[in-house]
């Protein structure tokens, strides 16, 4: 299990909460919870906020579609042994 | 793993073929590796590679048709080194030719695939061999910066999921595909 508490979405701050929306249109989603992920890189929006802003710009569809970039990042998942 | 996975297949890449392709670029890149990494170090390879032009004709078969898929003048070392059993080579070299072939994934993208595992699993031979392929079968520096972007960002993820021990919530969002195995038919 965790080594953390991961906060329901409604412990976090309304301003937060309207960003977890973002999450479901970048999944094509519609999360009752946001993912795990989510909701621990909000814990601090001044890391999480240009981590996923580097990461939306990264993954955006450019020479690759989004959903081969989607691979791309199982593929590395993968061979970090990340089950996440 | 299963977060992105889940992501991919709901962005459209939702039947299995891709993905049993993805895993076999990943494995066979992986393959080839850890041989070229270790053993076929330039200018002092620790096993004798098998030069061109000698006297068996199933390697210089084999040494053919890799400089065709490659379009390259020379065969690189990692398939020399294994050509020490040209039996052994003949299947590898199947095997590598049938991964990067163009399929329901095409082979500029599974080079952009192998170029992501390589860097990942931090090998020198290749992360240069595939950025070369990559750039051969026409990405330009945009695209590869996309890459290396997403092999980076995602190498942080996991280590932050790992160091939380975060446990997978997104693997039963993706579609299901209920397709038989090729050439197989449905379970009853």
């Amino acid at each position: 299990m965790p080594t953390v508490r991961i906060r329901d979405a409604s412990e976090y701050p309304e301003a937060t909460q309207k960003l977890f929306e973002l999450a479901k249109s970048w999944f094509n989603y519609d999360f009752k919870q946001p993912p795990a992920m989510s909701r621990v890189m909000a814990w601090d929006p001044e890391f999480g906020a240009p981590h996923g802003r580097a990461m939306k710009r990264a993954a955006a569809a450019g020479e690759f579609t989004r959903a081969e970039k989607e691979m791309i990042a199982a593929a590395v998942s993968g061979i970090n042994a990340c089950e996440y | 793993m299963k977060a992105h996975s889940a992501a991919g297949k709901l962005q459209g890449i939702n039947k299995d073929g891709p993905w049993y392709e993805a895993a076999y670029v990943v494995g066979i890149t992986n393959a080839l590796n850890v041989v070229a990494d270790s053993l076929a170090i330039a200018g002092a390879p620790l096993i004798a590679p098998v030069e061109e032009g000698n006297a068996d004709s199933r390697i210089d078969a084999l040494y053919s048709e890799i400089r065709c898929f490659y379009d390259r003048p020379d065969v690189p070392a990692v398939f020399r080194i294994l050509a020490q059993d040209a039996g052994y080579l003949a299947d590898f070299w199947a095997a590598v030719r049938r991964a990067f072939t163009d399929n329901q994934l095409s082979r500029r993208f599974k080079e952009a695939l192998a170029f992501a595992a390589s860097l990942t699993t931090r090998s020198g031979f290749g992360t240069s061999f595939h950025l070369a392929e990559m750039r051969r079968l026409g990405v330009g520096e945009s695209g590869i910066q996309e890459v290396l972007g997403v092999t980076q960002m995602f190498s942080s993820y996991t280590k932050i999921a790992d160091m939380l021990q975060l446990e997978p919530d997104m693997g039963d969002i993706a579609p299901v595909d209920s397709s038989p195995a090729p050439g197989g038919s449905s379970k009853a």
